[in-house]
């Protein structure tokens, strides 16, 4: 909790949060003054001296700015004091002796009994439209697009706007934040791009995007300054960190590859990056200067685009908590065209093996792989891209794997199944789905496999306890994929609809939509085409694509429940190692939710009726989830669901029509 | 490990080998009077009479007295010689070095006794002042560390790493009283304990930064500078340190890394410090310079390689400052303190000085000031001395008083942003809160002294106007009110004052001094306001009588020739530039007051003072 401090204002008390700005506390307190640099979205800069305040603080009188003051100290606030008034009145004459035509210069002025100037001069400027000086311009473009391509030059009189060097710089993008803030109209749009149907819907949305970006990001996730890798520190406090092929949820060395480590030690540029120009999340980091200690650039100096947070967690699933590590296998997978995530999951998987005794020295070609081994995962990564060694078996992936290892090695299969972290063939990307049903299944019914781009649910399931029933969670996996297909179908980025949430998101009816941002989404479509949308039609053009891509699937040999599934160590302990780590909380979902006394029973009997009992509740949201998306039992389209999306083309049906029940 | 005490004895064997040292002031001032020259001429001489044995060259830093350079001190002795040229060298070298006999055509004499001062000690100017900032000041080669070593120096970083006590060291110079020689005043200690503080709430490591804006002390004595820095890193937790100083500080820039590098070589920085586990580094910041750079916040955007522009200190600096971590800055005067702070306690500082600063350090100015003494003096230079001496002390006995017989009018103190002090205020003594209650500011410490002959309007108008294109435009009083300030000012001077202009200016100044964003704003009204307190009746002859009763405001004075007083010597129709006197030799001469520029040399050069100013 904040830090509260009882101050007066105009001799009413009131109670403000430690470092509140005083104009905030002001306002609240129900008193107004007049301001003209300063923009609610925007860090205030103090510069008009129009918001000029008399405080006592500590015996002693002072005049500060209202905007830019942190509240600290118990203090008496005179807001209009016959001082003060003296000197605003004497700050907009000055104001309208240079600018008598702006119209919001001739407000404040009206607002304050001025109506003459003694300020005019040869420096006198008669056009209504005036650049003011407010700098909200410059601010916007920092804090907004983290470009700097507004600044002053001049001292002075001579003080005015421009860019540098006074030539158009090639980095504006014409994100047309400047003129969104600027108070006067000094800064003109032309709209000359792409013929959009309401530019001015577009933008307005688009600027409520870039306020939050620059307000909120700070407070809620950090991104801008750390990126996705802030994940990794908040999934390691849930036990929601892959660590040991899923074993384990956290780690004691995880803060060697949290983001305070990648920030301290590897994040350079000290600044946002993003994946394209004008991105006022940029969640993009790079690691610069970064010297490479193996494979074929070993001793180069290089530049790393990330880590983000599935790198990182796949290094804590490989057990290899090291930061110099988890940089260069970061470079290395980009610069062969690997990802990230489907190595360290395979590995991770091959780790495991190792550890059991499935596959030895002989098998890797000497290579130790026990979980950590920092050297020998670099070594194997270099050899899956030159196609050398126990790196050609590791390419083909865990399905691959575990099919040789059954046959060639005499593996025990079921146990095999059992750690074999991928579904349809792909590797799980890197979150723990052991406590939420709801995401085992997101992974599972996607249709591009278990990586989280369609369902992300673990915190509304498991940590917000938003998805109670089967029902809900059925609904949660109904409308998720959907909205989430939408972000293809747009080409935009999800980053602005969830990461950052509205400040009064949570006072929302639906608050896990977040529905405020989605209507961003609306707003963007209609502007750009002219055409309404709502969740009623958003719903609609996306199901009609996405259960194209079920179709797709079962054309593939993919689109039936059998292939849905998810191996064991996605939903609960397989191993008594597992088991035994978290006892506590397993015992107590025993006694609580089952009914079962685990007193006297020995960890394997109660490995035993969990495990029954987590499978079947994966078949039983599998049920609910194909339900609600109008699929068959066994997980296919129906044709009235086609003909309700208005898809009933024959060619469809002749693939669908021998899977009906 | 280097041994101070070694080095010390080194020193002192090697300087006794010689029979004399011959101490040349290399600083800025006397090396633009070609003090090199007057080296390279007198270690030729030397050589060529093969004394090279039983005399040393030492090239010191800035005596401080300006006015008399290229200035020569023969040590042990003491004989001061001043404005020596090449030519003079062989002199000094003959008949002083050989026969024994000094040069008294060289030597010092009183501008009011006209005596001469034979040696440095006799001198007013050097017996008035008391040494602490520049206490090696003309005794070492700032060049040389083995000098400054030899001095004592880098005893007092070894004493406080071996006592490993950073909040005693802290207690030490809050104790002391010593407050930021920058010019605000703000207790030193203080700003150590908040950044201190800060760093430790904040888990950041501090940058200590100099601002070197004061290019003497660096000249003079750089390693007083970097022990004063090492102190305050080690008593805030700081790793790297910056001297902020201006590039076209040619010498002190020079002298600085020479400095530096010979701090690294004898392990004074890098890590590891006298294997006390203490790691800091200075590096320098070199800076295109602005006005505004005094104030903390804009050096530091500056540093930071922004448009010098102030932040908003409602944070401070110390808590969010530099690279928006906690960051301790002084002036280069305040860090050169702090060692002898150490060395000598903190009672010992706060014994010299005013005030009683036992229960707040606020309450009082201990220790010295080093003044920058310019204007209508005899002696121009630099003089530190104790908090407390009187203007009157400062101007008349170290400064010499005014020449040419002139009459004091004013001294305007704290540079441009200072006010003007009236001669009713010569006694009061000079510190931070007598200056301050005076209508002006410590400020750099320079002194402007002001004879007769100046006009009190045309002075403010004249650093208002300066001030006006050194705002940085930020925020709209200083940007908006220094412009119309100048604009009423100039008004006054071309004689279009209006009564209601008075009412203005003092309105004016006040909203700039109470709403602007930084000191520089706050400050600049001074000029106005404090001329108008003292000289009021000068800005109402200006503007009612449309008067300049100095004679300088051009549109208020015109000149004409006293038809029975000029005795036709042609002297003043041959200098005027613009042809406007004509008469002919030995008859009385006219003016053309449309022609005339009023530039006064005419008036100069009447030897029958024939032209008159009205």
């Amino acid at each position: 909790m904040a830090e509260k401090i009882q101050i007066s204002i105009n001799d009413k008390i009131v109670k403000v949060n430690k470092d509140t700005y005083l104009l905030d506390a002001v306002k609240k307190a129900g008193f107004g003054i007049p301001t003209l640099c300063y923009h609610k979205d925007l860090t205030p800069d103090g510069n008009c001296r129009l918001c000029t305040c008399e405080i006592e603080i500590k015996g002693r009188r002072k005049f500060v700015t209202a905007c830019n003051y942190p509240i600290r100290d118990e203090i008496r606030v005179f807001t209009d004091s016959k001082r003060v008034k003296e000197h605003r009145k004497l700050l907009i004459e000055m104001y309208l002796g240079r600018w008598p035509e702006v119209p919001i210069i001739q407000k404040i002025a009206k607002r304050l009994g001025v109506t003459e100037s003694r300020f005019k001069s040869s420096v006198t400027d008669d056009n209504p439209a005036a650049c003011i000086l407010c700098g909200r311009c410059v601010r916007a473009c920092k804090e907004f697009m983290l470009e700097e391509i507004l600044g002053f030059a001049g001292r002075g009189i001579k003080r005015h706007m421009t860019m540098p060097f006074y030539e158009v710089d090639p980095h504006c993008i014409g994100c047309t934040s400047c003129a969104y803030v600027c108070p006067t109209g000094a800064i003109k749009i032309v709209d000359d791009l792409n013929n959009p149907f309401d530019p001015v819907m577009i933008r307005n949305h688009g600027m409520k995007i870039n306020a939050e970006m620059a307000t909120l990001d700070k407070i809620q996730n950090r991104m801008r300054e750390v990126g996705t890798a802030n994940i990794v520190d908040v999934m390691n406090a849930y036990d929601l960190l892959p660590v040991h092929n899923y074993k384990f949820g956290s780690h004691p060395e995880t803060y060697k590859i949290d983001s305070k480590m990648l920030k301290a030690k590897y994040f350079t540029q000290g600044m946002a990056d993003g994946c394209w120009k004008g991105c006022s999340m940029a969640c993009a980091k790079t690691v610069d200067g970064f010297r490479l200690k193996t494979g074929p650039y070993r001793g180069q100096l290089v530049s790393v685009d990330g880590p983000e947070y599935e790198t990182a967690a796949g290094a804590a699933n490989m057990g290899c908590f090291d930061g110099d590590f988890l940089v260069e296998f970061n470079f290395y997978c980009d610069t062969y065209g690997i990802d990230t995530i489907s190595a360290a999951t395979t590995i991770a998987f091959v780790m495991e093996a190792f550890e059991a005794g499935i596959i030895t020295e002989k098998h890797t070609g000497g290579l130790k792989l026990n979980f950590g081994a920092l050297r020998e995962v670099l070594e194997l990564l270099h050899q899956m891209a030159e196609g050398k060694g126990f790196g050609v078996d590791v390419g083909q992936g865990i399905r691959w794997l575990r099919k040789k290892w059954v046959k060639e090695y005499g593996a025990d299969e079921k146990f095999l199944c059992d750690i074999s972290t991928e579904s349809k063939g792909l590797e799980i990307s890197e979150y723990m789905t052991k406590e939420s049903l709801a995401q085992q299944a997101g992974y599972g019914l996607a249709n591009k496999g278990p990586q989280h781009d369609e369902a992300w649910l673990i915190f509304m399931d498991m940590v917000n306890n938003q998805l109670p029933t089967f029902e809900d969670k059925a609904e949660a996996l109904y409308y998720f994929p959907l909205w989430r297909t939408l972000f293809g179908l747009m080409g935009l980025c999800k980053i602005i609809w969830n990461d950052i949430v509205p400040a009064n998101n949570k006072f929302e009816k639906e608050a896990a939509k977040i529905p405020e941002h989605v209507n961003n989404y609306f707003k963007f479509f209609e502007g750009m085409t002219g055409k309404e949308l709502n969740e009623q039609k958003m719903l609609l053009q996306s199901a009609r694509v996405y259960n194209l891509q079920r179709i797709m699937n079962l054309m593939l040999g993919f689109g039936t429940r059998e292939h849905d599934t998810m191996p064991y160590r996605a939903k609960g302990p397989v191993t008594k190692e597992e088991y035994v780590s978290r006892a506590e909380r397993y015992d107590k979902q025993l006694k609580e939710i089952l009914g079962v006394d685990p007193e006297g029973k020995s960890t394997e009997e109660k490995m035993a009726i969990l495990r029954k009992y987590r499978e079947e509740q994966y078949e039983k949201v599998t049920d609910a989830v194909f339900k609600r998306r109008g699929w068959t039992k066994n997980g296919v389209p129906t044709i009235e669901r086609l003909k309700e999306l208005g898809i009933d083309l024959p060619e469809l049906i002749e693939i669908i029509k021998n899977h009906q029940e | 490990m280097t041994h101070l005490e070694t080095i010390e004895q080194k020193v002192q064997e090697e300087f006794k080998q010689y029979k004399e040292m011959l101490m040349i002031c290399t600083g800025t001032g006397c090396v633009t009077v070609k003090s090199f020259n007057v080296r390279d001429k007198l270690s030729e001489e030397i050589k060529a009479k093969g004394l090279e044995k039983d005399y040393l060259i030492v090239p010191t830093g800035c005596y401080g007295f300006c006015a008399a350079g290229p200035i020569i001190v023969v040590q042990p002795e003491g004989i001061f010689y001043q404005k020596v040229k090449e030519e003079d060298v062989k002199e000094i070298v003959e008949e002083h070095l050989i026969n024994g006999k000094p040069v008294e055509r060289l030597m010092y004499r009183d501008p009011v006794s006209g005596e001469i001062n034979e040696k440095i000690e006799d001198i007013k100017f050097f017996t008035k002042q008391k040494l602490i900032a520049l206490r090696n000041k003309g005794l070492i080669d700032p060049e040389n560390i083995e000098h400054y070593i030899s001095r004592g120096g880098y005893r007092e970083i070894r004493k406080i790493l071996e006592e490993n006590n950073p909040e005693g060291v802290i207690n030490e110079i809050i104790a002391s009283g010593i407050r930021g020689r920058g010019g605000g005043g703000f207790p030193t200690g203080v700003k150590w304990q908040l950044c201190r503080k800060a760093a430790i709430e904040k888990k950041e490591t501090p940058t200590v930064i100099c601002n070197g804006l004061d290019r003497t002390v660096i000249e003079t004595d750089p390693h007083s500078v970097i022990e004063g820095m090492m102190i305050g890193a080690f008593a805030t937790g700081a790793q790297e340190g910056f001297i902020y100083i201006r590039k076209e500080f040619a010498f002190a820039i020079k002298r600085l890394e020479k400095a530096l590098a010979q701090a690294r070589k004898y392990g004074f920085l890098g890590d590891n410090i006298l294997n006390k586990n203490f790691k800091f580094d200075i590096n320098i910041h070199l800076s295109a310079g602005a006005f505004v750079c005094g104030e903390s916040s804009a050096l530091m955007a500056s540093m930071s390689g922004r448009v010098a522009e102030p932040k908003s200190k409602y944070i401070h600096n110390v808590e969010r400052g530099f690279r928006d971590k906690p960051a301790l800055l002084n002036n280069v005067e305040t860090w050169a303190n702090i060692p002898v702070i150490i060395e000598k306690g903190a009672k010992w500082f706060a014994s010299i000085g005013t005030g009683d600063i036992s229960d707040n350090p606020l309450k009082g100015s201990s220790g010295t000031k080093i003044f920058s003494l310019t204007g209508k003096l005899n002696n121009t230079g630099l003089a530190e001395v104790p908090m407390g001496t009187t203007l009157r002390e400062i101007i008349y006995d170290i400064g010499g008083g005014i020449p040419g017989g002139k009459k004091f009018k004013a001294v305007q103190i704290g540079g441009p942003s200072g006010g003007c002090i009236p001669e009713s205020l010569l006694d009061i003594k000079v510190d931070f809160d007598t200056l301050t209650e005076a209508g002006t500011i410590m400020g750099s410490g320079n002194m402007v002294v002001m004879d007769e002959t100046a006009c009190m309007v045309d002075v403010a108008r004249y650093f208002v106007n300066f001030l006006k294109d050194e705002s940085c435009g930020k925020c709209t009083p200083c940007r908006e009110g220094l412009y119309a300030l100048n604009n009423i000012l100039t008004g006054i001077c071309n004689g279009e004052g209006k009564e209601e202009d008075m009412k203005f200016l003092e309105e004016l100044s006040e909203t700039i001094q109470e709403t602007s964003f930084c000191q520089l704003g706050a400050t600049s009204p001074n000029p106005v306001l404090s001329t108008i307190r003292y000289f009021r009746d000068e800005y109402e002859k200006h503007i009612r009588e449309k008067k300049c009763p100095a004679g300088v405001c051009k549109a208020l004075i015109s000149y004409s020739i006293l038809e029975d007083k000029c005795i036709g010597c042609t002297m003043c129709a041959k200098k005027c530039p613009v042809n406007a006197i004509t008469g002919e030799n030995k008859k009385v001469h006219v003016l053309d007051k449309i022609k005339c520029i009023k530039c006064g040399i005419c008036y100069d050069v009447c030897p029958v003072d024939a032209v008159e100013r009205i």
